[in-house]
């Protein structure tokens, strides 16, 4: 079974179909790329599986659980985390505190209260922190990191809880080449345990990190497989050529 | 992996522990507070009425308290504080009139109860419903239910009406009873120490992590797996409980309460009080209340300004709110230590 | 001796005529602001100090300041011919702003900052019960309520120098019921306690005398709305408007009443509170036909009460502010003058126990209206009572006396 199933779900916004009958099915252990040009409805598909919004028809399975109308905290509780196009770190907290707020979000509000687990998390706090090398800014605001930074600030957060299911919206938007080959090594070693699904425009970065596509256009799903089948597909090379 | 990740996460301890550690100003400005109202009733022996300013003061400050926590900590623009502050008040005074009991003990509990009773109530119809509300919307209904209280209180004849309760029954220990002096200040200077260190607490806590972070984006918060709402609405409840608290003692102390004690005139005050002092800073508002209620008492006096006071308070507060929006603390205390840290070495600043 | 200077004791927080004049005329600036005036006389013993608790803001305005005018005017009287056995009286004002809470604040001042040997004061029975608690209970002071009054106060040491419904009713309502014919009654009230139990005093007094009640009905006290009243005064064909409302309601149903048309067609408005100060409340033709019962008018000519006026013109001339029986004004002359009787019973000493024993048999010779006589273990007086109707002339109102009763028994406690 996958961990991710996605069956003829359809979005509507009034007159505006951003999806329609979408199918994608994520194996687990996989990361799996979601491309296609401007306005083909990648985001709008990445929020239906986060929760930010629901899907008008069809359902999402996540894990074996019906996840369509479930909000989104308990879609978290449940092993699914996100990181949005537009970077959200919280600026004006620490990074350590930051990452801490990640780490500490499935605790009962009375186990907060105490800070019963404020020592046992600081050991896995400065390791997630190594491991996107930002233990050194660990004092620093979030808000004094530079866009990179604060990019794998935000992928380290989403990865702290250890997720199941991680959904990436853009995560290389406004870095440099040698940013964009970092988190290529960052996100490389979740794999066994994470599944991932990426949204992103730059082609080679999907194609270095990826082992599965699947191509939007116009809210349709037009090719789903490998990175070998989707380059070799012609409908694939039609909408790139004629529309990129 | 594993180990190489250890060390790498030792060395970064090492490089991180080495910061300097920058002067934090809060603990200072609290301490000096402390000592200064354990001094005042010693300092003031003679002057009764200036202990009964101060006993005032001190209980304000709890209903101030009380704003910053929803407010200046949660997010939440609660105009309504006062409708748990009078209510409170209004039930001692019933207690006292109609059960002819007022130990302390019992009824200072019983505050708190209500206060945390009518907050759960109103925190399940504002914040809890199944969509996520605006801050305006939280910050109207408070607002409505304040208004509301304060008129239906105004023509029940049970409580007095519009003229309220007066001749209410001291506050009690035991045989002791409480009017205005050095033992009330004590007892109100005592529930603020200590609803201030409790309050502390929860705002040091790794839930107070929560609140600052929702304080930054509520939004993103919901996406790591925690339900905003139910966090708003636990502090909500206990800033509530906090408002009955100061508001019996204000009813005790005075010996009368009112339909303006449950209103958004009251409410209002306790924003301007926390404003400002400087939000989300918990001795702000503590601050706040001693400036503002200091300065009306002895401006207040002179007659050329008694009738203006309610106009200059407003001038005052306008400038406050579009220059100095942190407050008066927000001129000694940067953001930084204001939102605090929260982790286990609390290092650099 | 100055006595016009001294008398005019100034409180923390109201000045009648000028800072500056005042530390021209010997006033030391206080700490926090607050006046005080130091005969230059004064025995070793320290002066008696008199605190007034009136609404020198807000609705109840008018009666306060009328208060306060003859609390001064009475004092100063006193004053000048020595004080009450060589001891001046040091008089200190707090507003009691028509607002309990604001008032409880501010009495409390006089109470512990000024340490006021005695305290006159409220006008409304809510004020007088939001007030009676700090001077009496934890101030531990005396306490002089000056007005017109529902009864039933009989707490110890509180003095009422107002009359009662028994001496405002008693001959009033067979009077409207017998001699002018009107039968049906309306009771529109304010909602507390003064108008609950005085109209529960009255409806005895109608019903024993073959009188019905049409309706007896309470609103909140800034209600401005009264068409659902009229109508029900039309409807229910009331001859007699027995009217407990007070300020700030009372001027638009006066208005709204008069403008119905209800005198016109032959009803009375009767009001036991109204004096000749409510030309500040209405205009004069609201008010023509009017019948009321108090201890005191103008037009009462005795020539005690005659000296009174001219002296109290003498000292202020002008004013809007009239030596009346309708706002307490009569009420706070007589507690002036009553506390001095009792302090020369004393002998010059003025703790609470000694001079409220005094004070439970003083007796006046001489008042406005006549004398008056505390009815020992009671806390009320005796006092003469006059009914009137107010006549209006060329925008100018004035009260015929028509009917007068010698030192009626106040028959509370």
């Amino acid at each position: 079974m996958a961990l991710l199933e996605i069956a003829a779900v359809t979005k509507v916004y009034g007159p505006l179909r951003a999806l329609d009958g979408v199918d994608v099915l994520v194996e687990a252990g996989t990361f799996h790329g979601l491309i296609g040009p401007n306005g083909s409805g990648k985001s709008t598909l990445l929020k239906l599986i986060a929760g930010a919004h629901f899907p008008t028809t069809g359902t999402i399975r996540f894990d074996g659980m019906d996840i369509t109308e479930m909000p989104p905290y308990q879609r978290a509780r449940n092993g699914l985390s996100l990181k949005f196009q537009i970077t959200a770190v919280l600026t004006e907290l620490s990074v350590y505190d930051n990452v801490l707020l990640a780490l500490q979000s499935a605790e009962t509000s009375w186990q907060l209260l105490r800070s019963s687990s404020r020592l046992r998390l600081d050991d896995e706090v400065m390791v997630a922190l190594d491991r996107f090398r930002l233990a050194d800014r660990a004092d620093d605001l979030a808000g004094e990191l530079s866009h990179g930074e604060q990019q794998w600030l935000e992928i380290a957060m989403a990865l702290a809880p250890k997720p199941k299911l991680l959904l990436l919206d853009e995560p290389t938007g406004g870095m440099s080449p040698e940013e964009r080959r970092v988190t290529g090594e960052l996100l490389e070693p979740i794999k066994p345990d994470c599944t991932l699904i990426i949204v992103e425009h730059d082609l080679d970065f999907i194609k270095n990190i990826c082992d599965r596509l699947t191509v939007l256009d116009q809210g349709r799903v037009i090719g789903s497989g490998t990175i070998d089948e989707i380059e070799r597909d012609p409908r694939v090379q039609e909408i790139y050529t004629s529309r990129v | 992996m594993g180990v190489a990740t250890t060390r790498g996460a030792a060395q970064a301890r090492k490089v991180r522990g080495s910061r300097k550690l920058a002067f934090r100003v809060l603990p200072v400005v609290e301490l000096a507070a402390l000592v200064s109202l354990v001094a005042a009733p010693f300092v003031l022996a003679e002057r009764a009425a200036l202990v009964t300013l101060m006993t005032n003061i001190v209980i304000l400050s709890l209903f101030a308290i009380s704003f910053d926590l929803c407010w200046g900590f949660s997010g939440i623009m609660s105009f309504g504080q006062a409708l748990f502050f009078g209510a409170a008040g209004y039930v001692v005074a019933l207690v006292g009139r109609d059960l002819d009991f007022s130990q302390l003990l019992g009824t200072l509990p019983l505050a708190m109860l209500i206060g945390g009773l009518l907050s759960a109530a109103l925190a399940a119809f504002l914040l809890l419903g199944r969509k996520t509300p605006t801050s305006i919307f939280v910050a109207f209904g408070t607002l409505t239910g304040a208004y509301a209280a304060e008129r239906l209180v105004s023509g029940w004849h049970y409580v007095g009406a519009g003229n309220g309760l007066s001749s209410i029954k001291l506050m009690a220990f035991g045989g002791f009873e409480f009017v205005e002096g050095a033992a009330f200040y004590s007892v109100a200077l005592a529930a603020l120490v200590l609803v201030y260190a409790a309050s502390r607490v929860l705002v040091r806590s790794q839930l107070g992590l929560v609140l600052a972070g929702m304080r930054q984006n509520e939004e993103r918060l919901a996406f790591f797996g925690y339900r905003v709402q139910v966090f708003k609405a636990i502090v909500f409840i206990f800033a509530g409980m906090i408002a009955g608290l100061s508001g019996a003692l204000y009813s005790y102390h005075q010996g009368f309460t009112g339909p303006s004690n449950l209103g958004p005139g009251l409410s209002t005050t306790a924003v301007i009080y926390c404003l400002f002092g400087g939000s989300g800073t918990l001795i702000g508002p503590v601050l706040g209340t001693v400036a503002i209620e200091l300065l009306s008492y002895v401006l207040a006096d002179t007659d050329a300004i008694r009738q203006f006071w309610p106009v200059i308070l407003g001038v005052v507060l306008l400038v406050v709110v579009m220059f100095q929006p942190t407050g008066l603390l927000g001129l000694i205390v940067s953001a930084r230590e204001r939102i605090g840290s929260f982790g286990v070495r609390r290092g650099a600043r | 001796m100055n006595g016009t200077d001294r008398a005019r004791g100034m409180g923390r927080r109201r000045f009648l005529s000028g800072a500056g004049a005042l530390t021209a005329a010997g006033w030391i600036a206080g700490f926090a602001g607050g006046w005080v005036l130091r005969p230059r006389w004064a025995h070793a013993a320290g002066p008696i100090k008199m605190g007034i608790a009136t609404d020198i803001t807000g609705a109840i305005a008018p009666s306060g300041n009328a208060n306060w005018q003859v609390a001064q005017f009475a004092v100063e009287q006193i004053n000048a011919a020595g004080g009450i056995l060589g001891q001046p009286i040091e008089l200190y004002l707090e507003d009691t702003a028509s607002d309990p809470k604001i008032a409880v604040g501010n009495v409390r001042k006089l109470i512990q900052e000024r340490k006021v040997d005695v305290v006159l004061g409220g006008i409304t029975s809510a004020m007088r019960q939001a007030i009676k608690d700090p001077i009496v209970n934890r101030g531990r002071t005396l306490y002089i309520y000056p007005q017109l009054y529902e009864g039933q106060e009989c707490t110890k040491f509180l003095f009422n120098t107002g009359p009662s419904p028994a001496q405002q009713c008693d001959r009033l309502i067979p009077y409207i019921m017998k001699t002018l014919g009107k039968k049906r009654f309306a009771m529109p009230s304010a909602n507390y306690v003064w108008p609950q139990l005085l109209n529960k005093y009255a409806r005895k007094v109608i019903e024993a005398n073959g009188g019905e009640v049409v309706f007896e009905e309470y609103y909140p006290l800034d209600q401005a709305e009264y068409s659902a009243t009229i109508s029900k005064i039309k409807d229910g064909k009331v001859d007699c408007v027995f009217n407990t409302i007070i300020p700030p309601g009372l001027q638009p149903f006066v208005k709204q009443l008069y403008e119905s048309g209800f005198q016109k067609n032959g009803g009375v408005l009767s009001c036991v509170y109204y004096d000749e100060n409510l030309l500040n409340y209405h205009p004069a033709n609201e008010m023509e036909g009017l019948i009321s019962c108090l201890d005191y008018f103008q037009a009462v000519n005795d020539p005690f009460s005659q000296t009174l006026q001219q002296g109290y013109a003498k000292k202020f001339p002008d004013t809007k502010y009239l030596f009346t029986a309708g706002s307490a004004a009569t009420g706070m002359y007589r507690g002036v003058k009553f506390y001095e009787e009792a302090v020369k019973a004393t002998g010059g000493k003025l703790g609470r126990e000694e001079v409220a024993a005094a004070l439970d048999h003083a007796v006046l010779s001489e008042g406005p209206g006549g004398g008056a006589a505390m009815v020992p273990g009671h806390y009320h007086a005796k006092m003469n009572m006059y009914i009137a109707v107010c006549k209006s002339e060329a925008g100018k109102t004035r009260y015929d006396v028509i009917d007068k009763a010698d030192m009626v028994d106040p028959r509370e406690c």
